[in-house]
């Protein structure tokens, strides 16, 4: 079986077809590798240098936690890598920038409007939850599609806030 | 013995703890090393909490929302009565510094675990602290007296600029604005006011100068009702965000024996100034100069207490217990020796590559590091929901070393360690910290972690691995979804496989 696995924009592929060894990107490597009865957590030994890990499934992707850092990793075979390229150039275009709430909370302030531009990092809700003001802030550069919350509103956890379109370009 | 500023001593067999989480256990292990039965209490959220489990007994007492529960007086004492619990621990937030609680406490003939109710009052209020210290000799940080929005953009103007607005009943930074320039001043008063009142049902502020490049180093004190006090050393508590602390160390970096016994002194002054008695921590800012002054006192038993247990072999909260029980101190101020060093890191429920916005949900994996000089403080477990309802701490991950270099070290290996998944954790914002130059070198002030403490440049070491682990379990799981689906190779059908291949993997 041929994957094709994607951890921070970096893509492997993963021949995996014996028990005792794997291709990485055309490169053996042993492996011996164990799922324990606890949980998520795996004993991966990889030309004999072992790696613990706890391995999770999520929605649409795997998380894998090793060393104390958290990579949230997409294995796809060969046919789903296939399909998603074919639809990723749909998504590149719409390219709207979605302000979710993290958490249940109250809006504090809203202090952009619909239209205006806007900077990465710059202050777009201000949610009060757990009781601190927490800023949300634009994830990139671009303009202010919607604002669907006004001060006061209380919000649930992965309710729209904002939508931050992509910049307009001078002259396009 | 009771006296006419609200202290109660007496002594007592049951205890209830008027607090949840890693505290609670805290609290309720100290009682049990000392022969003393515990009364749990707990909200909606917390039915399967450890402090219910640990505890001797334990009592519902409403909704999760802590003003439904863990801050309503009444429950509390309700619960007390019902129990027999002669004494009550508040550990740190909810009640532990509201006054009128401590009050109430000794109005129904309970003792109170901490100082007398009106040591609580005057220290609670940020003015009053600093007219009482002042007059016990004490340094403070110049600042203004409370006011309205006009006299205090008027005085900001005079006294200069950069200032914090502070609210006078605030604290852990909430109900505080950092101000730089004059046209900012108005809405860093508004908010701190809104802030405030939100969060302490009062909107009062007033204005104190910005001591920049200042360090944040407190003295812990243990008071007994017999009239002595004494230090138990500093911690230093610079590493913050947002004014939350992060990373609390004792000793620190910046106090040589001579600085710790002045800064000590100046501490139980502040301390016999209100009669102080039990647990409490004076908080200092210290200017680049090694000049000190008084920030505010802390009333209560802190989330860092730990830091100073490891380096003096005092069990503080067990000796909160003996204080409120009548007793006299066990140790003398020239018994109290600061050996090796000690380090905590708060592992809170947020992420720090995303602006450490807090993270909420199911804990689903929760395995914290073990082995020598590794305390962990927690009570957060495998199937513990993170909600907004209370404070976002899974534990605190405390290490001791004979040496800072020791600590250090051995707080990488117990952080790599730890296993949480299910929310996002600071846990590699701490190891960020720990393999920075400024933190190893001990050269940071209290907006390092803002200002000059970046987790971009941090990189990302073990994707390869990541990779592999998570293609051997997709592979493995889609192998064992084509066994129960191809057809003909079983006598039974693919449903009754499917049915016993579930029980089996259980």
């Amino acid at each position: 079986m041929k994957y094709i696995t994607t951890v921070n924009e970096k893509e492997f592929e993963i021949v995996i077809d014996q028990d005792d060894a794997i291709l990485v990107n055309g490169e053996r490597f042993a492996i011996d590798f164990q799922a324990l009865p606890d949980g998520g957590v795996a004993s991966l030994l990889l030309n004999n240098h072992s790696f613990e890990a706890v391995v999770e499934e999520r929605e649409e992707t795997w998380e894998v936690l090793v060393r104390g850092e958290l990579y949230p990793v997409t294995v796809q075979d060969e046919r789903a890598y296939r399909l998603a390229k074919a639809r990723g150039g749909e998504t590149a275009v719409s390219g709207d920038a979605v302000i979710k709430s993290p958490m249940p909370g109250i809006i504090i302030a809203a202090p952009v409007a619909e239209g205006e531009p806007l900077q990465k990092g710059d202050k777009v809700i201000i949610l009060e939850s757990m009781k601190m003001e927490n800023e949300l802030r634009a994830p990139r550069d671009g303009v202010v599609a919607r604002v669907a919350v006004k001060p006061g509103d209380s919000v649930e956890k992965g309710q729209v806030l904002a939508v931050i379109a992509a910049p307009v370009v001078e002259g396009d | 013995m009771k006296r006419n500023d609200g202290l109660l001593t007496k002594k007592f067999d049951k205890l209830l703890i008027a607090n949840r989480g890693e505290i609670a256990m805290r609290i309720l292990r100290a009682a049990h090393e000392l022969g003393i039965d515990t009364v749990a209490v707990y909200s909606d959220a917390d039915r399967y909490a450890p402090h219910v489990r640990y505890a001797k007994e334990a009592y519902y007492i409403g909704p999760s929302p802590a003003r439904e529960s863990y801050l309503v007086i009444e429950k509390i004492l309700d619960v007390a009565q019902k129990a027999g619990a002669q004494a009550i621990h508040p550990g740190y937030g909810f009640l532990a510094e509201r006054a009128e609680f401590a009050q109430a406490c000794v109005d129904h003939d309970i003792v109170f675990v901490g100082p007398p109710a009106e040591a609580i009052r005057t220290m609670g209020d940020k003015q009053m602290a600093r007219q009482t210290v002042t007059a016990a000799g004490v340094p403070v940080v110049p600042g203004t007296p409370a006011g309205t929005d006009e006299e205090l953009i008027a005085a900001g103007s005079e006294m200069g600029f950069p200032l914090l607005v502070k609210a006078t009943a605030g604290g852990g930074g909430k109900g505080m604005r950092p101000v730089y320039e004059a046209a900012a001043l108005p809405d860093a008063i508004a908010a701190a006011r809104r802030e405030a009142a939100a969060a302490f049902g009062d909107g009062t502020v007033y204005l104190e100068k910005m001591i920049v490049e200042g360090r944040h180093i407190e003295i812990q004190l243990m008071a007994d009702s017999h009239g002595n006090a004494i230090y138990l050393g500093e911690r230093e508590c610079s590493l913050q965000r947002r004014h939350q602390k992060l990373i609390e160390e004792a000793p620190s970096f910046a106090v040589d024996e001579d600085l710790r016994r002045r800064m000590g002194e100046v501490a139980v002054a502040a301390a016999k100034a209100v009669n102080y008695v039990n647990a409490g921590t004076i908080e200092f800012l210290m200017d680049k100069d090694k000049k000190f002054y008084f920030l505010e006192m802390n009333t209560r038993l802190q989330v860092e207490h730990p830091v100073t247990e490891l380096v003096t072999g005092v069990d503080i909260v067990q000796e909160m217990l003996r204080v409120a029980r009548g007793r006299k101190l066990r140790i003398r101020q020239e018994d109290v020796k600061m050996q090796g060093w000690a380090i905590e890191c708060r592992i809170n429920a947020e992420d720090p590559y995303n602006n450490y916005l807090p993270s909420t949900g199911l804990v689903t994996t929760s395995r914290a590091p073990t082995g020598p000089g590794v305390r962990v403080d927690t009570g957060v477990f495998r199937g513990y929901e993170v909600t907004p309802y209370y404070d976002s701490m899974i534990s605190k991950l405390i290490c001791y070393g004979e040496t800072r270099a020791e600590a250090i070290l051995r707080m990488r290996r117990a952080l790599a360690e730890y296993r949480v998944m299910g929310v996002k954790t600071n846990i590699p914002f701490h190891q960020h910290m720990m393999d920075s130059h400024r933190f190893l070198s001990g050269r940071f002030d209290t907006k390092f972690v803002e200002r000059e403490f970046s987790m971009s440049d941090r990189e990302a070491t073990d994707e390869l691995e990541a990779a592999i682990l998570a293609t051997l379990v997709a592979h493995r799981q889609g192998q064992q979804a084509s066994q129960i689906v191809s057809p003909g190779t079983r006598d039974a059908s693919n449903w009754k496989y499917l049915g016993r291949w579930e029980r089996l993997r259980r």
